[in-house]
């Protein structure tokens, strides 16, 4: 361990192993997604990084490898030279190919994903419209006259509060009339800008019952930092109750 | 025109450089000057960004707002993006490329030195604007992010003459871009000594002529959109306002058909530092010159054709098309690190400052590499994109990268361009610091942007599991902060009491190593014979020549 110590080039190797492994608990960081489309793309995100740790291993550790193998020593004079030469064909072929090879299966499965997360349902259960505004959320449960909006006021850190039914289609339709905001909620692993002049659909099926943040997640002027709201994921027959409660009403938080 | 000759004649050396006064510096047109002061200037423009990210850090060492407004905080996270981009990386890689470009060629100056200097003071201009419009502009400083979308910058939101000043000196910066890429162009074409072949041109220029093509092709388009923004806000159009019919997204396309290009721009040429500093501290050539420069071509083609991937949660782009071609660029990429790790096999490796910064380049850039093939992927960046797993991706690639080059070329080139060596042991410092506060500044922010935190927010909620992870994040940039003043006084020690550095002190592999330290005005006094891509290394062992 002294011995490592003494040479910086491996400290920075140790180093850098350390954290790697340290951020190496099963998930990566990520949140598991609290939605089908979310869990979806868990998956897809845990394959990239299995990948990627592997990839980037090997890479550290041939310079790793290099730096100590290959490092000047005492005993070489000042103008020792390496071996001199200037390639290796077959070589170069080899780790050109290899690296097409990983990303054409990485993309397949990308793409793949993409197509069941972007896909949209023929029967939601359940439409949204949620329109952003500077700097706030006006949700519309069309078909139920409810409506939740965020406080004018500006600075209120939890926002408007939303329920959505477990397991049950929700369809959003995203709309801006200003500038360009971002409909984001980190546990459902998604996003997706609202832009005056466009309206974007997407669906979410709520796997896992609980209140998760949301936020705007696309720069938008002064009081951008506070655009956030809350998803609460209910069972469908509370979520009922919950819209009951508030019909014919606009309910400002 | 230069004659060549078996053994190098050096050229007489004045036995102190003349120091030149003011009025040299406002009207030289030598290429060496113009560099120099390219380089100056830039690295005056990292101090002011940087400071600008130690008050952002600050801000957001805790919940709360502590420091800054909201305005002040959106026109300091603005600031700093635009510095850092426009007026510290890309000119410090285009002020390399015109101090060393003629020396590596062999020719006696760029192609058109007076066309050179108003690059330089187009450059120059339009640092002032930007930063004017940050600090001194009535009405509030430019605060849209340096992307300036759409409907957010159209005068009826941010009314302020501020963003029209950022509008006019990005727009001088452009044209300093495109006036130095045709000089760098011609000047590669067309004026290189006899037996540099494009084949012998060193990786350093080879890396500029794709970054000069790249500059040509995607700024154009830049200045047509801050062109019609100019227009929406001064005269009335409606070329990107909803309100009169207009579509925010075409800006969107237009801006990243530069922003996506311009990150290569910015690579690109700390690419071609490292690769001339990998083969000089392995004392071997480099491994695979051939499949190197079609891997950099490579990366130069795909580069326009990816913009979209900034836009993949606008729902309105194709996105596997776009997807594709992202991953289709971590090939070349890839290619180049086996290029560097085969260099350094076999080799006699050492470790001075340099060396050290161009390691700490391949170990970060490799981070940023392998976040960029996830946010490739569509789906991973409807999580990650606009979070700060993606600031913290882009800093890995443009700090942990680019600024390691600067600082390696630093290192590297100050010897050439004074005559004087820098202080390895405080260059070893100076490294070992940026490195780690490098890595405990924005390791934590790719642990924040995944558990949800935007970027470009001056306060975020606590029990959100922000706290921790923004603290150590803000004690990375003081860490770095002091690595980079000691930095400074490294080249103020140097400077005032001068080790004199001969005129290859590292046993260097190109052209500019066979002449004195500093060159002489016209770089040659007879230009060494060219029969390898390692003319100054030939020289010196002539037992190897091919």
């Amino acid at each position: 361990m002294r011995r490592l110590l003494a040479r910086p080039s491996l400290g920075i190797v140790a180093t850098i192993a350390a954290v790697a492994l340290s951020a190496c608990s099963s998930s990566f960081g990520m949140p598991r997604g609290a939605s089908e489309q979310g869990r979806d793309i868990f998956d897809l995100w845990q394959v990239f990084m299995i990948t990627g740790i592997v990839v980037g291993a090997i890479v550290y550790g041939l310079i790793g490898w290099s730096l100590l193998r290959y490092r000047r020593k005492g005993s070489d004079d000042d103008e020792a030279l390496g071996r001199q030469f200037h390639g290796h064909v077959p070589l170069e072929v080899i780790y050109t190919a290899i690296p097409v090879v990983i990303v054409i299966a990485l993309f397949s499965m990308s793409f793949r994903t993409e197509e069941r997360v972007g896909n949209l349902a023929s029967d939601p259960v359940v439409t949204l419209d949620a329109e952003a505004f500077a700097w706030g959320w006006r949700f519309t449960y069309e078909g139920h006259d409810v409506t939740v909006v965020s406080d004018p006021s500006g600075e209120s850190v939890t926002g408007p509060e939303i329920a959505l039914p477990r397991g049950e289609i929700v369809r959003v339709v995203l709309t801006s009339d200003d500038v360009i905001h971002a409909f984001w909620v980190p546990d459902f692993l998604f996003k997706r800008d609202a832009i005056p002049g466009h309206v974007n659909r997407f669906d979410i099926t709520p796997t896992d019952t609980g209140t998760y943040q949301g936020v705007c997640a696309e720069f938008c002027g002064l009081n951008h930092a506070y655009m956030t709201f809350r998803v609460t994921v209910m069972e469908p027959d509370a979520f009922d109750r919950w819209l009951a409660e508030r019909r014919g009403e606009e309910v400002a938080t | 025109m230069s004659t060549t000759v078996d053994r190098p004649a050096a050229a007489p050396t004045p036995a102190e450089p003349p120091r030149p006064g003011p009025v040299s510096w406002l009207t030289t047109t030598n290429h060496k000057d113009i560099g120099f002061m390219y380089c100056v200037t830039a690295f005056a423009f990292f101090l002011i960004g940087g400071a600008l990210a130690d008050l952002l850090r600050t801000e957001l060492a805790e919940p709360g707002r502590q420091v800054l407004s909201n305005e002040a905080y959106n026109t300091t996270f603005t600031i700093h993006g635009t510095v850092m981009i426009f007026l510290f990386v890309a000119p410090f890689g285009a002020g390399l490329g015109n101090y060393l470009i003629p020396l590596q060629i062999g020719a006696p100056d760029m192609a058109f030195p007076r066309l050179n200097a108003l690059s330089y003071w187009c450059f120059a201009g339009g640092g002032l604007l930007v930063l004017l419009s940050g600090f001194a502009a009535a009405g509030g400083g430019t605060a849209t992010g340096w992307t300036a979308y759409p409907p957010l910058s159209e005068g009826r939101l941010s009314p302020s003459i501020a963003t029209d000043l950022w509008i006019l000196g990005l727009a001088l910066v452009a044209v300093a871009t495109l006036l130095t890429g045709i000089n760098i162009l011609t000047t590669v074409f067309l004026m290189r000594a006899p037996g540099m072949t494009m084949w012998r041109v060193p990786i350093f220029t080879w890396n500029m002529i794709v970054t000069s093509i790249l500059g040509l092709v995607a700024f154009p388009p830049a200045v047509a959109a801050f062109g019609l923004l100019l227009v929406d806000r001064r005269v009335g159009g409606h070329a990107f306002d909803p309100l009169g019919g207009g579509d925010p997204v075409i800006y969107q396309h237009l801006f990243w058909f530069l922003g996506h290009p311009e990150v290569y721009i910015l690579i690109l040429p700390f690419f071609g530092v490292i690769t001339e500093i990998i083969p000089v501290f392995a004392r071997k050539p480099l491994f695979g010159y051939l499949g190197f420069v079609l891997a950099t071509l490579a990366i130069g083609a795909l580069s326009v054709g990816v913009w979209a991937h900034h836009m993949f949660t606008t729902g309105v782009v194709d996105n596997p098309f776009f997807s594709a071609m992202t991953f289709t660029i971590a090939v070349p990429t890839g290619v180049k690190f086996f290029n560097w790790i085969g260099t350094m096999w076999g080799g006699k490796i050492r470790l001075a400052t340099p060396m050290l910064f161009s390691i700490g380049f391949l170990l970060n850039f490799l981070i940023g590499g392998v976040t960029g093939v996830l946010l490739a992927s569509a789906p991973i960046d409807f999580q990650v994109a606009d979070s700060y797993f993606l600031v913290s991706h882009f800093h890995y690639t443009m700090m942990g990268g680019a600024v390691f080059g600067i600082f390696a070329a630093i290192y590297f080139w100050y010897p050439k361009m004074t005559g004087a060596m820098l202080r390895e042991s405080l260059g070893r410092w100076v490294f070992y610091l940026l490195f780690f506060g490098f890595n405990l500044t924005f390791w934590p922010q790719f642990v924040v942007g995944l558990r949800g935190m935007p970027r470009r927010i001056v306060d975020y909620a606590t029990g959100l599991g922000f706290d921790t992870p923004n603290l150590v994040s803000t004690i990375g940039a003081g860490v770095m902060t002091v690595a980079v003043l000691l930095s400074l006084a490294d080249l103020w020690i140097s400077r005032r009491r001068r080790i004199p550095a001969g005129d290859d002190p590292w046993g260097g592999s190109s052209l500019e190593w066979a002449t004195t330290s500093p060159p002489p005005e016209h770089n040659f006094t007879t230009v060494p014979r060219i029969r390898s891509a390692r003319p100054a290394f030939d020289l010196h062992h002539p037992e190897l020549e091919p």
